[in-house]
């Protein structure tokens, strides 16, 4: 893993500085390409922010804080912010726990059904997600929808499953999650066949249960995917739901579902107001950049005591 | 076997000189042909243009014809949503593939109005105008107008209506022949379909595209406007407080689903909603929905209070972007067409939108027979005549004013409840705020 995160470790460095020097010709094309897609465009954006423009005229000109200022103002970025970690926090377990087991499960029982099964978990994650959606708007009417059907078989009453501010996150994170799980379960396969298998030999000699085995041999040799898949579910929740949002809801019923990616496509590209999506873009890359570096610091702690 | 490679650099001149010189062909003939509108081709940004159903046909079949009389034009369609259309046209513009003609919602048309290069098709047509503009609505010409030229014409304009099921109306002991011409009687008609175990009724006015003609409607048939003659903001006034009030009380009643517009759309289709409140641009799909189903009748649109109805238009208007002399001048032939009798006449027997040319409808040569056995856009057809304008809010912001008013306020008052006065006053202030 650390290989994979720090490709120029050993050969960048290599203890001398000369290292350094040689390892540029290898880099240059990468970091090229970055700063043309990546870091000019970001800094094109932090310009952009202190500027009024529609995207169609020439810039008004410098304002200086006043896009910030505005967006501060309005609750409707505040609530866009929070509702951004709610997906986060919600989405958490589908992109972790519950993938995890279903590939333990997959792989603890190998053959033809466990092929199926994985087969048929993984269809999500090929269908088009604007198809999903439609088709979920379809199933959630609230006049003649079968999910209401389905609840009526139970007695439960008909729910507006889109339009009551209780239930509309849930139910965009039910409907993301599919794809989520789906995606994460194949790449929990990929670590589960990568494990140690003199590990789980000793514990078959030691007559470990099967959860025993799972619980103290199998799922921490897991714990650098779940890291990893629980980081980026953190940072790319309020990405991975922009689809079934648009779709579904636009960021309501009363921004209940709205988030911070879906906020900045409204204010850049629904009403133009260029400066504030690129202050509020601003904002979000100095959230993650500050909580990555407390995340960096967390670990070298760690790593000292 | 292998080319000599004499022989293939003698074929890759050959080819660059033959491109060059098709090339060059080409290049002369745009520019011999500026100026005139031969073998040009133009884009025309819709959001009718490959939808399901009579809007996507209509539109289909009124560029066939086009194309039938007009051979030398080619008309390139582009689909885009009609809540996306002015995004959408404004990111061509930036990226500088901006189509040639675009069909342009009303509620958007004041923010593109300031903020597109949008071209005075007064000028364009020259001498052509005067004859072309004669006949057609004038309250929708002077919509269209700005900088004292005309920019936008009218294409596509409805009016919200009154749709009801005549056998639900039976069914709950209500005469379909009067139906409900004022919000007092529609609570009343609806309270007694509620009461059969169908859904009431339901205003269309948390449009999905973000439009506020309906609120805009409401509002003015309770005596109030958006904005006055002044462009000061008064959607917080007693009047429009009343009017969204009665919208809001139907909810609270219990007669009027609090659901999306399109749930509602579906239910009346199929046969379980008593009335629906929305523009008659949905007249072609409801129709088919109808049929053998349940039986289709309009009305109206309803009085508020003491006043008559003043309902507004929805609907949308063309505007030619083009800048090129010989574009703008297919532009506007194909403008002309739409806009002529035979595309007026086309746009309402095939998809279902007024006719904007008063004379068309008892016109033998037009519309007089589509009439005749047509009669459910005669209520809205007749309400055309004391239309109210459609009002937008003043500033290049104005599309954001209006998404404002129908997310903050229109939708939480009339699907959530929310306190009607307290949420007007905090709205309107934000979108005073906001245009300045």
């Amino acid at each position: 893993m650390t290989s994979l995160l720090n490709p120029t470790r050993g050969v960048a460095t290599g203890g001398s500085p000369r290292g350094g020097a040689r390892a540029w010709p290898y880099l240059a094309p990468v970091v090229a390409l970055l700063l043309v897609w990546v870091y000019g465009p970001a800094l094109f954006t932090g310009v952009l922010s202190f500027l009024e423009w529609n995207l169609t005229g020439t810039p008004g000109g410098f304002v200086g804080f006043d896009n910030y200022a505005r967006l501060f103002r309005e609750p409707e970025f505040a609530q866009a912010a929070v509702q951004t970690l709610l997906y986060a926090a919600a989405l958490l377990p589908f992109s972790t726990v519950i993938p995890m087991f279903l590939a333990i499960m997959l792989w603890q029982r190998p053959g033809r059904a466990s092929t199926v099964y994985r087969s048929l978990l993984f269809l999500p994650v090929m269908v088009a997600p604007v198809a999903v959606a439609v088709a979920w708007r379809f199933l959630l009417n609230p006049l003649q929808g079968l999910a209401n059907e389905a609840i009526g078989l139970v007695g439960l009453p008909p729910m507006n499953w889109l339009g009551n501010p209780a239930s509309a996150l849930i139910v965009i994170v039910l409907v993301t999650s599919a794809k989520v799980t789906a995606f994460n379960m194949l790449l929990y396969s990929a670590a589960l066949s990568t494990l140690d298998r003199r590990t789980l030999e000793a514990a078959r000699l030691e007559r470990a249960s099967a959860w025993e085995t799972t619980r103290f041999v199998v799922i921490p040799q897991l714990h650098r995917t779940t890291v990893l898949l629980g980081l980026l579910s953190i940072v790319l929740a309020g990405q991975w739901v922009f689809t079934n949002v648009s779709v579904l809801t636009q960021g309501g019923p009363d921004g209940v579902t709205d988030n911070v990616y879906y906020r900045i496509y409204t204010l850049g590209f629904e009403f133009f107001e260029t400066g504030m999506a690129s202050a509020a873009a601003a904002i979000v890359l100095l959230f993650f950049g500050i909580a990555s570096l407390g995340w960096v610091f967390v670990r070298r702690s760690r790593a000292r005591g | 076997m292998s080319i000599p490679r004499s022989l293939s650099r003698i074929t890759t001149v050959v080819a660059v000189v033959a491109v060059g010189a098709v090339l060059a062909m080409t290049g002369c003939a745009a520019s011999t042909e500026a100026g005139s509108t031969e073998n040009v081709s133009i884009t025309f940004s819709s959001y009718n243009y490959g939808t399901a159903g009579a809007a996507g046909e209509g539109t289909q079949a009124l560029l066939d014809r086009f194309a039938e009389l007009h051979p030398e034009i080619t008309v390139v369609p582009e689909a885009v949503p009609a809540s996306d259309v002015l995004t959408k046209t404004k990111t061509a513009v930036a990226a500088g593939i901006a189509p040639d003609v675009v069909q342009l919602g009303y509620s958007k048309l004041a923010e593109a109005m300031e903020t597109l290069p949008i071209q005075s098709i007064e000028d364009i047509a020259g001498d052509e105008w005067d004859d072309h503009v004669e006949g057609i609505n004038q309250a929708l010409v002077e919509t269209g107008t700005s900088d004292d030229t005309v920019k936008a014409l009218p294409y596509t304009v409805s009016i919200p209506t009154v749709f009801y099921n005549a056998d639900l109306f039976r069914a709950a002991g209500l005469d379909p022949e009067t139906p409900p011409d004022s919000i007092e009687e529609i609570s009343e008609a609806a309270a007694a379909i509620t009461a059969t175990g169908a859904y009431g009724a339901y205003f269309g006015i948390v449009d999905t595209a973000k439009s506020d003609y309906v609120t805009q409607s409401v509002i003015n048939s309770a005596g109030g406007a958006i904005v006055d003659a002044d462009g000061e903001v008064t959607l917080d006034s007693p009047e429009a407080i009343a009017g969204l009030q009665a919208v809001q009380d139907l909810t609270t009643e219990g007669i009027q689903p609090a659901v999306s517009v399109d749930d509602a759309v579906a239910a009346f289709s199929s046969g379980t909603l008593g009335m629906l409140v929305m523009t008659t641009a949905v007249m072609g799909s409801i129709e088919t929905a109808a049929e053998g189903n349940f039986e289709l009748r309009t009305g109206a649109f309803p009085s508020f209070g003491d006043g008559e109805a003043r309902p507004t238009h929805s609907g949308a208007s063309l505007v030619i972007l083009s800048d090129d002399e010989a574009k703008q001048k297919a532009s506007w032939e194909l403008v002309k067409f739409l806009t002529g009798k035979e595309g007026y006449t086309m746009v309402t027997e095939l998809i279902g939108y007024l006719p904007l040319r008063a004379d068309l409808a008892t016109d033998p040569e037009y519309l007089e027979g589509y009439f005749e056995e047509n009669t459910l856009l005669l209520p809205p057809l007749k309400q055309l005549e004391t239309l109210a304008p459609y009002l937008s809010f003043p500033g290049p912001k104005a599309n954001q004013a209006t998404v404002l008013l129908q997310d903050n306020a229109v939708s939480p008052i009339v699907l959530r409840d929310a306190d009607v006065k307290d949420t007007l006053t905090e709205v309107a202030d934000r979108i005073r705020e906001l245009v300045g």
